[in-house]
């Protein structure tokens, strides 16, 4: 029998580890749960980063985030990637190692996107086959996010939810799961997202992530650019409920604020978590309210540009 | 769902071919590149990706075709902020959209994005005055880019911190007699690189938030190197530059030198003279991890 979370420790409400805090956080130890770091910017570079991270380390639990993997895509898998990303885990002590349920490109090219994949049975099977290589080669169980979506396919035999939860269930995997991206396709594909968090395996589910979003009145756009939104918070609380409550991370990745803004934000979670036996069928109107048009023209003046993009810029005279 | 299910590799090449098009989905739609995975026309695109009830099939994946570019011209822009400055936004974003068509991405990671920038940039030049004996305003941007290019790979790459670095004194206490049989050990952040124009200079003053104007043609030898985890630039003379680069080839001390003499117009004294207050400067700036010295019974004898 699953243990919940499969056996992780909730280790409460952390942060995504950004090189604009590392000063602070040096400086002024904030009493932050746990950092979860983008492994792909840490992985190769001998420089600050990865120095700052070491001292972080030694300091708090330390989760890693990858954006690479590519686990749905058709290529090969990257063994040297893998490796890299294995000895990175053991040198920080991660507590886990997570990526997307997604793709980010075929034929040797990266688009550095987290690319949707068509859930049909073929699908699930080779992502399957491919998660249990992973695991195997990680020598751990690795932790799945679902990823905010655009686009839906024809070739969709099986919705996003029952993929993940097949694909939870068959690997042993563990679930990230990324309650803005729930409510951020909910509204781009027309789905209830309470239903999809019922839907979950919760025992498989590691982690949340909370982060802000756009709005452009048509759809939504996963941008890390803001603080979270009430009815993302409403369902966290349900998620919350539903799992019995795990890791919770916040991620800020656009126009980041102050340390103690984005820290504060993450503080947020303790309302919704401390009360969440309240009625969260009150709250189901609002699940399910589509995007206004309020803040389009904001948004509409340039181009929206999903999450990812980890790159980190260099210090020099 | 479509009739006949697709294979999902067939999926992914036509939407990657859509997607990455750089004239936007809809021609990317159209194009052999797309049409040789998956046929259909923009009117069937409903074939293939459905609509929500806010959103049609295009405009769904127009998404994804304009954070291609949009995304990694941002990565360029921060990398490469000095030739950005040189510019302006418009035109950098131009540049590094055709290269991002000539170089696409094949690393997992976008340290490696820029990788071919400057070299794209020459490749793409427009020819230079043959007659024009000084490098032009072209080269100026194509030696910025590869200055900037050189800070990230010494930012991200091996340093001195936390390891051993030669010491001022370590030099002096090697005994005149094995003096030119010792080799220097350059630390593998150490780059020597010659530019036509003081880059370094540009570069710094953008990073800095000033308004630098272009500079005037001059010959620039740079060393660039890594210091408490932050990128160093020193701008040296033709010889100290040759000096080092010859030291940097392996040569030991003595062979350097007569190279040297061979290549430039010092006089053996002044060299002699300079080469001591170079070791120092070296030294403080951490240029060298250790000296060498060939007889086996050196470390013993010491």
């Amino acid at each position: 029998m699953l243990e919940p979370r499969l056996g992780h420790p909730n280790i409460g409400l952390g942060l995504g580890l950004r090189t604009v805090h590392y000063q602070h956080i040096l400086q002024h130890e904030p009493k932050v749960d746990w950092f979860e770091i983008i492994s792909e910017n840490y992985m190769d570079t001998e420089g600050r980063p990865r120095y700052v991270l070491e001292q972080i380390a030694e300091r708090y639990p330390i989760v890693m985030h990858g954006v690479s993997m590519s686990i749905g895509s058709t290529d090969p898998l990257d063994f040297d990637y893998l490796q890299k990303l294995k000895q990175l885990a053991a040198t920080v002590g991660a507590l886990w190692v997570s990526d997307h349920i997604c793709w980010t490109g075929v034929a040797s090219l990266n688009a550095h996107d987290l690319l949707p994949l068509p859930y049909n049975e073929a699908t699930l099977k080779h992502t399957i086959e491919r998660v249990r290589i992973v695991q195997d080669v990680l020598e751990r169980s690795l932790v799945l996010e679902n990823p905010s979506s655009y686009v839906t396919f024809a070739d969709s035999t099986m919705s996003e939810s029952e993929f993940v939860n097949r694909l939870a269930v068959e690997t042993g995997c563990g679930l990230l799961l990324d309650v803005n991206n729930v409510y951020v396709s909910s509204v781009n594909h027309d789905f209830d997202p309470v239903e999809y968090l019922e839907s979950m395996p919760h025992k498989n589910v590691v982690q949340f992530h909370l982060a802000g979003h756009t709005n452009l009145g048509t759809h939504c756009i996963d941008t890390h650019d803001g603080h979270v939104i009430d009815p993302v918070w409403e369902l966290y609380r349900l998620a919350h409920r539903l799992t019995g409550g795990v890791s919770t991370l916040l991620e800020w990745d656009v126009k980041i604020p102050e340390f103690p803004v984005v820290h504060a934000e993450v503080l947020k979670a303790k309302q919704f978590i401390g009360a969440e036996t309240e009625s969260t069928e009150s709250q189901k109107p609002g699940f399910l309210e589509k995007p206004g048009f309020s803040t389009a023209e904001d948004a509409a003046a340039t181009i929206t540009v999903p999450h990812p993009a980890a790159y980190v810029v260099a210090e020099a005279e | 769902m479509s009739e006949t299910p697709r294979e999902l590799g067939q999926i992914q090449q036509w939407m990657q071919a859509v997607i990455m098009h750089p004239d936007g989905v809809v021609v990317g739609i159209e194009s052999a590149a797309a049409q040789t995975h998956i046929d259909v026309s923009v009117n069937d695109i409903e074939q293939i990706i459905t609509r929500s009830q806010t959103q049609d099939s295009i405009e769904r994946l127009q998404v994804y075709g304009n954070a291609y570019f949009a995304r990694l011209v941002e990565v360029l822009r921060d990398e490469f902020p000095a030739l950005q400055h040189a510019i302006g936004e418009e035109a950098f974003d131009g540049f590094a959209f055709g290269y991002l068509q000539a170089y696409p991405s094949r690393s997992y990671t976008l340290a490696d994005l820029s990788r071919n920038f400057s070299q794209y940039l020459r490749e793409t030049r427009p020819p230079s005055d043959a007659e024009e004996s000084e490098p032009d305003w072209i080269e100026f941007l194509i030696e910025l880019a590869a200055l900037e290019r050189t800070y990230s790979e010494v930012f991200s790459g091996p340093g001195p911190e936390g390891g051993d670095h030669l010491k001022p004194g370590e030099l002096q206490a090697i005994p005149p007699e094995r003096w030119a049989d010792a080799t220097l050990v350059p630390m593998p952040c150490l780059r020597l690189m010659q530019f036509g124009f003081p880059v370094h200079e540009y570069a710094t003053a953008v990073r800095q938030a000033g308004d630098p104007h272009p500079p005037d043609p001059q010959e620039t030898n740079l060393v660039i190197g890594r210091r408490e985890f932050v990128v160093r630039r020193k701008a040296v003379s033709h010889v100290e530059f040759e000096m080092l680069s010859a030291i940097v080839d392996g040569l030991a001390l003595g062979d350097a030198i007569e190279r040297v003499l061979d290549r430039t117009d010092v006089e053996f004294e002044t060299l002699a003279a300079d080469i001591g207050e170079w070791f120092k400067t070296w030294a403080a700036a951490q240029f060298f991890r250790a000296v060498e010295v060939s007889e086996p019974d050196w470390e013993n004898g010491r």
